[in-house]
C-alpha cells in the first residue's frame, strides 16, 4: 500500500515538472519579449546575447508612451472600433439570437446555416467587394468603415452564442410574461435578456478579442497612418523604423496585449465557454 | 427544438363571441403584427448579413468571370469561366501558392495536433494548477496574429536572436540560420509559429471532450489493470474520437485561413517560398488592384475549404452521431 502511495505521489510529480516544463517553453516567446521591452537598447542589440537583461529600466515603456504620438493614436482607433463592434454586435446578436432561438418562422434554418456559413467562407471574398463599396461611399479611413464589417465579421459567433442561450430557456416564462400583460419587445428586453446574461458576456469577450485582433480587413480599408488600429500601426511602425527599435516594439505589444488579457482574466471561464460552445456547434 | 408559433396574446376562441368576423379580422392583424415583430427583431441580422456578407459574395463571384483592374478600368468586362482557367492552369504563382499550403498545413497540423492533445491529457490529469495551466496555455489566442508574427521574428532573428543563441550555447557552433530569410525553412517556421497560437483552441475542445469521459470507464480500466499508457490509448483516445475530428477539422480549415504571418513576417517571400493562397489573393487584389483573378483566386479558396468540410463532416459525421 505504502508502495502505491509513493508511486501515486511520484507519478503526480513527475506530472507537474512536466507539464511546468512545456508551459515554460510554451509561453518563453512572450517573456522573451517582455524581456526585451525592460532592457535599454545597447543592451539588447549587444553581441551576443544573454537571457537576462543586464539593466532594467522602463525608458521604452515611458519613451512609447510619450515621444510616439502614433501609438497613442492607434490606440484610441483601437479602443473605440472595438468598443463600438462589441456593443453593435450585442444589440444584434441578442435581438437575433431570440428571434432564431425563441420564435419560430419560414426560413430559420436557411437563414441561420447562411449566417454560420460565414465563419466558413475566407474573409478576403467579402473584403474585395467592400473595399470598392467603401471607396465608393467614402467610409475608408473612418471609424465606421471598419466597424461596420467588424459587426458583420462577429455577428455569427454571437449569434450562435445567443441561439443557444435563448432556446434553453423555458416557455413557461413566456407565457407568464404574456398573461401579465408583457408585449414582445418588454418581453425580450425585461425577462429574457436578464437571463442570458452568461451568453451576453461571453460574446461580449469573445467580440472583444476577435475585434482587437483583426489585422487584414484594418490593413486595407484604413490606408491613412492616423486612422490604424494597433496590430497594424506596430507593424507599420516597425517598418517605417527598420532598425534598433525592438525594445520600443516590444514595448507596444505588451501594452497592447495588456487590455485584452485583464478582460480576458475577468471573463475567461464565459471566453471559453463561448468559444467551445461556438466550435463544437459550427 | 421545434416550436409552436404561438401568437403574443392570448385571445379567446372565435365561438365565444357574437361578431366572430372582427375576431376572426383581429386575429390577422395580430399574426401580422407577430410576424412584423419578429422581422424587427432580425432586422439588424439581415442588415449587416446581406450588407455585408451576401451583397460582398454576390459581386465577388461576378468579379470573378471578369476582367477587371480597379485602377484602370472603368466597369469590369466579362469574360466568363476563361479567368478560371488561366488560374488554375496557367497561374505559376498560383500553384506555388498552393503548394505552400500544402506545405505550411503539414507541420502545422502535426504541431497543433499532438502538442494540445498531450497537454490536454496531462493537465486533465493534474490533481491542482488546472487552472493556472489552462489560463497560460489560453495566453496566446488573445494576442494579435502580426503580434506573434513580430514576436516570432524577433526570437528567431539572425545573429541576435535568442534560438540560435540558445543553440549555440548548446553546443552548436557558428549556428545561425536566418529563420524567416531562408526560403527552405520560412514557411515551416511560420507554421510553428500559427499553431502556437492555435494550441490554446484545440485545447479547449479536447479539454471539454476529456471532461466529458465518464471517470468510471477510466476507473474500471484501472481495476483491470491497465498501466497509464494503456488507459490512455484504448479507453480515453476512443472516446475522445468525435473531438479529435472537431479539433481536426478546425485546425485544416484555420490553415487555409492563413495572412497575417507571411503578410506581416515575410511578405510572401523569399522568393514565393511562402506566399499562401490568401495573401495571394490579397496581392492580386490591393497590390496589382486586379479584382477579377483577386476574385477567383478567393473562390478556389472557400471552394477548397467549403469542400474539405464537406467531405470530413461526410466521412466522420456518422461516427460523431452514433456517439451522440
Amino acid at each position: 500500500m505504502r508502495t502505491l502511495f509513493n508511486f501515486w505521489r511520484k507519478k503526480r510529480l513527475t506530472l507537474l515538472v512536466l507539464v511546468t516544463f512545456l508551459a515554460a517553453l510554451y509561453i518563453s516567446p512572450l517573456l522573451w519579449m517582455l524581456n526585451t521591452s525592460l532592457r535599454p537598447t545597447w543592451d539588447i542589440y549587444r553581441y551576443p546575447p544573454t537571457i537576462l537583461p543586464r539593466k532594467v529600466t522602463l525608458e521604452n515603456y515611458v519613451y512609447v508612451l510619450t515621444q510616439m504620438s502614433g501609438f497613442g493614436r492607434y490606440f484610441l482607433n483601437s479602443i473605440v472600433v472595438t468598443f463600438s463592434t462589441v456593443v453593435l454586435v450585442l444589440i444584434a446578436s441578442a435581438m437575433g439570437g431570440y428571434a432564431f432561438g425563441v420564435r419560430r418562422f419560414r426560413g430559420q434554418d436557411l437563414l441561420f446555416t447562411g449566417v454560420i456559413l460565414v465563419l466558413t467562407i475566407p474573409y478576403i471574398m467579402y473584403l474585395i467587394p467592400i473595399y470598392m463599396m467603401e471607396d465608393k461611399l467614402g467610409l475608408q479611413n473612418n471609424w465606421l468603415g471598419l466597424i461596420l464589417p467588424y459587426v458583420a465579421l462577429n455577428l455569427p459567433w454571437g449569434l450562435l452564442i445567443m441561439r443557444g442561450a435563448f432556446s434553453t430557456i423555458p416557455l413557461d416564462i413566456r407565457d407568464a410574461a404574456i398573461i401579465d400583460g408583457c408585449n414582445e419587445f418588454q418581453l425580450w428586453f425585461r425577462v429574457m435578456l436578464p437571463i442570458t446574461k452568461p451568453a451576453l458576456a461571453a460574446t461580449t469577450i469573445i467580440t472583444f478579442v476577435f475585434a482587437w485582433q483583426e489585422y487584414m480587413f484594418a490593413s486595407t480599408l484604413m490606408t491613412k497612418n492616423q486612422w490604424q488600429t494597433l496590430p497594424v500601426g506596430i507593424v507599420w511602425l516597425r517598418d517605417e523604423l527598420q532598425t534598433l527599435v525592438y525594445g520600443r516594439i516590444g514595448a507596444m505589444v505588451v501594452l497592447t496585449i495588456v487590455p485584452v488579457f485583464i478582460l480576458f482574466l475577468a471573463f475567461r471561464n464565459f471566453f471559453i465557454k463561448g468559444l467551445s460552445e461556438g466550435m463544437l456547434k459550427g | 427544438m421545434r416550436r409552436r408559433a404561438v401568437g403574443i396574446q392570448w385571445c379567446p376562441p372565435p365561438f365565444l363571441f357574437r361578431n366572430r368576423e372582427a375576431v376572426i379580422s383581429q386575429r390577422r392583424k395580430r399574426y401580422i403584427r407577430d410576424r412584423l415583430n419578429i422581422f424587427i427583431f432580425l432586422l439588424p441580422t439581415i442588415f449587416f448579413v446581406f450588407v455585408f456578407i451576401a451583397f460582398p459574395i454576390g459581386y465577388s463571384a461576378y468579379l470573378s468571370l471578369t476582367e477587371y483592374n480597379y485602377a484602370r478600368d472603368p466597369a469590369p468586362k466579362f469574360i466568363g469561366f476563361r479567368g478560371y482557367i488561366y488560374t488554375l492552369f496557367h497561374d505559376v504563382f498560383f500553384h506555388d501558392a498552393l503548394l505552400n499550403q500544402v506545405k505550411f498545413a503539414i507541420p502545422y497540423f502535426i504541431a497543433t495536433f499532438t502538442f494540445s492533445l498531450g497537454l490536454a491529457i496531462l493537465i486533465n490529469e493534474l490533481v491542482f494548477g488546472t487552472r493556472f495551466f489552462q489560463v497560460l496555455f489560453y495566453l496566446p489566442m488573445i494576442i494579435p496574429l502580426s503580434l506573434v508574427g513580430i514576436i516570432f521574428a524577433w526570437v528567431l532573428a539572425p545573429d541576435i536572436g535568442i534560438f540560435d543563441h540558445i543553440l549555440r550555447w548548446m553546443g552548436i557552433k557558428n549556428w545561425n540560420i536566418d529563420w524567416f530569410g531562408n526560403p527552405y525553412t520560412a514557411i515551416y517556421c511560420l507554421a510553428i509559429a500559427r499553431s502556437w497560437k492555435m494550441i490554446g483552441f484545440t485545447l479547449i475542445i479536447f479539454l471539454a471532450g476529456l471532461q466529458a469521459i465518464p471517470k468510471e470507464l477510466r476507473e474500471a480500466a484501472k481495476v483491470d489493470g491497465a498501466n497509464f499508457l494503456q488507459e490512455i490509448f484504448k479507453v480515453v483516445l476512443p472516446n475522445l474520437k468525435p473531438y479529435l475530428l472537431i479539433g481536426g477539422i478546425w485546425i485544416l480549415i484555420n490553415s487555409i485561413k492563413t495572412f497575417e504571418l507571411p503578410a506581416v513576417v515575410t511578405e510572401g517571400g523569399p522568393g514565393t517560398s511562402t506566399l499562401t493562397l490568401y495573401l495571394y489573393s490579397w496581392k492580386l487584389a490591393f497590390e496589382r488592384l486586379d479584382m477579377g483573378r483577386a476574385s477567383q483566386v478567393a473562390y478556389i479558396t472557400a471552394t477548397i475549404i467549403l469542400v474539405l468540410s464537406w467531405v470530413l463532416n461526410r466521412i466522420f459525421r456518422p461516427e460523431t452521431a452514433r456517439r451522440a
